[in-house]
């Protein structure tokens, strides 16, 4: 079997081990690492969100599938980055001031990685001018923002206020999402998208990329 | 004090399951079945369950529940604790490590380990806090009932934390009222005759609201 199908199904059966053999042995076969990401983890991690979006598979098992991707990720990164070969688009994730929960600010970094994204995580607690900045140093076009308590919600206004306040809106687009947020929040801060969870959030970039 | 004894706070698999999006009528793929059982050996191996109660008096507790003066016009609870029988401010935690464990999973990429490990825990506390619920007062029916949710503002924790103190337990507040270790829960107790706790949900803010937790407590009058 071809070697990028192969790794695309252990990516599906979530074998990091295997991919990492798989994906070491694609790249000494000098398979273009374009393709490696295309048509092997890509392709893999496509087909487990297909499945998760048909119940056939699991939050667990897209999560395993994610680490598996993410063990061909890692030797393909430097390649990719040596060739210039560019990912779908930056996103610049985190939890906003105040907040420590990020397990649901992780899960949907895992997603967007899995689907092919550019996933700089600032973590927890983050300020407004942090996200900003960020964004603007490394040139990511999204900022995505976590929070779960009501208190912390206002924060996320904060961000896209000091996007509209430098003119970013044209380059920088905003996405919220957590337990405390909802759509006519988005809405009524200005938000670009309300995201409800991690497939919600790759269903919606993949549409606008 | 209150002590729980880890076994006893281990969540039933089919709720942590339900958490994870998985239903109950489906047949759970052997890899998450071994999952779970690795992720509740850590859990175990991990947690440090700790609880302090403290009876208040209902005019106490009015006090309490003003806060900082950011409550709903009206909130369920408002109605609820001058009915009370008795009342008891509670905190509970599982403790530093567990949250630790969490994140430093997610830092190593181990994902659903992570995610699973996190599942149990939130529904540990909740089993703890159900624990505590059928302790405080057996002749009546007793809720907790927790800042941040019906229309009680989350700035109310600084109150109880005021009264109960619960950094003897290692538990801290930080400045947008969350506590630390995330993994913890604090509010008011209220026991009473079982209809005391029946309301409609159709306060101005239920619209809003994604915990559905009023439903739960209703099944249980």
């Amino acid at each position: 079997m071809d070697i990028l199908q192969q790794i695309s199904d252990q990516i599906d059966l979530g074998d990091d081990e295997k991919v990492h053999e798989l994906t070491t042995t694609a790249i000494e076969q000098k398979i273009p690492v374009k393709k490696i990401l295309d048509e092997g983890l890509l392709q893999g991690m496509n087909i487990v969100g297909q499945k998760f979006k048909e119940h056939k598979l699991f939050l667990p098992e897209v999560l395993m599938a994610a680490k598996a991707m993410n063990a061909g990720m890692e030797l393909i990164k430097p390649l990719l980055l040596s060739d210039s070969i560019p990912m779908k688009a930056k996103v610049v994730i985190g939890t906003v001031r105040g907040d420590l929960h990020d397990i649901g600010k992780n899960l949907v970094g895992v997603m967007l990685k899995g689907a092919g994204f550019e996933i700089i995580d600032l973590g927890n607690d983050v300020t407004p001018e942090k996200f900003v900045e960020t964004a603007k140093t490394e040139g990511a076009e999204f900022i995505g923002m976590s929070a779960l308590l009501t208190t912390t919600m206002p924060v996320m206004k904060e961000v896209v206020d000091q996007i509209r306040k430098e003119n970013l809106e044209e380059k920088i687009q905003t996405l919220i999402g957590g337990a405390a947020v909802s759509r006519s929040y988005a809405e009524e801060i200005g938000a670009t998208a309300y995201c409800y969870d991690g497939s919600n959030a790759v269903e919606y970039l993949n549409s606008i990329v | 004090m209150v002590t729980f004894s880890i076994n006893e706070i281990i969540p039933d698999r089919k709720v942590v399951y339900q958490s994870q999006g998985i239903k109950q009528e489906v047949s759970v793929p052997q890899k998450i079945t071994n999952l779970y059982d690795y992720s509740l050996s850590l859990f175990t191996k991990n947690v440090e369950p700790k609880g302090l109660i403290k009876e208040i008096s209902i005019l106490e507790f009015s006090e309490i529940f003003q806060g900082n003066g950011e409550n709903e016009e009206d909130a369920p609870v408002q109605h609820i604790f001058p009915l009370a029988d008795s009342l008891a401010l509670f905190a509970l935690t599982l403790g530093k490590t567990i949250s630790d464990t969490i994140s430093d999973l997610f830092n190593r990429q181990d994902f659903a380990l992570a995610s699973m490990l996190d599942s149990i825990a939130s529904a540990s506390a909740d089993k703890a806090a159900s624990i505590a619920e059928l302790n405080f007062r057996k002749s009546s029916k007793t809720f907790l009932y927790c800042p941040g949710y019906c229309g009680w503002h989350i700035s109310g924790q600084q109150q109880i934390f005021k009264k109960l103190e619960p950094e003897r337990i290692g538990i801290s507040l930080n400045n947008q009222f969350l506590m630390i270790p995330l993994k913890s829960i604090s509010g008011v107790l209220i026991a009473g005759d079982k209809e005391i706790h029946n309301f409609d949900n159709d306060f101005t803010f239920c619209a809003q609201c994604k915990t559905f937790s009023c439903i739960d407590k209703k099944d249980m009058l």
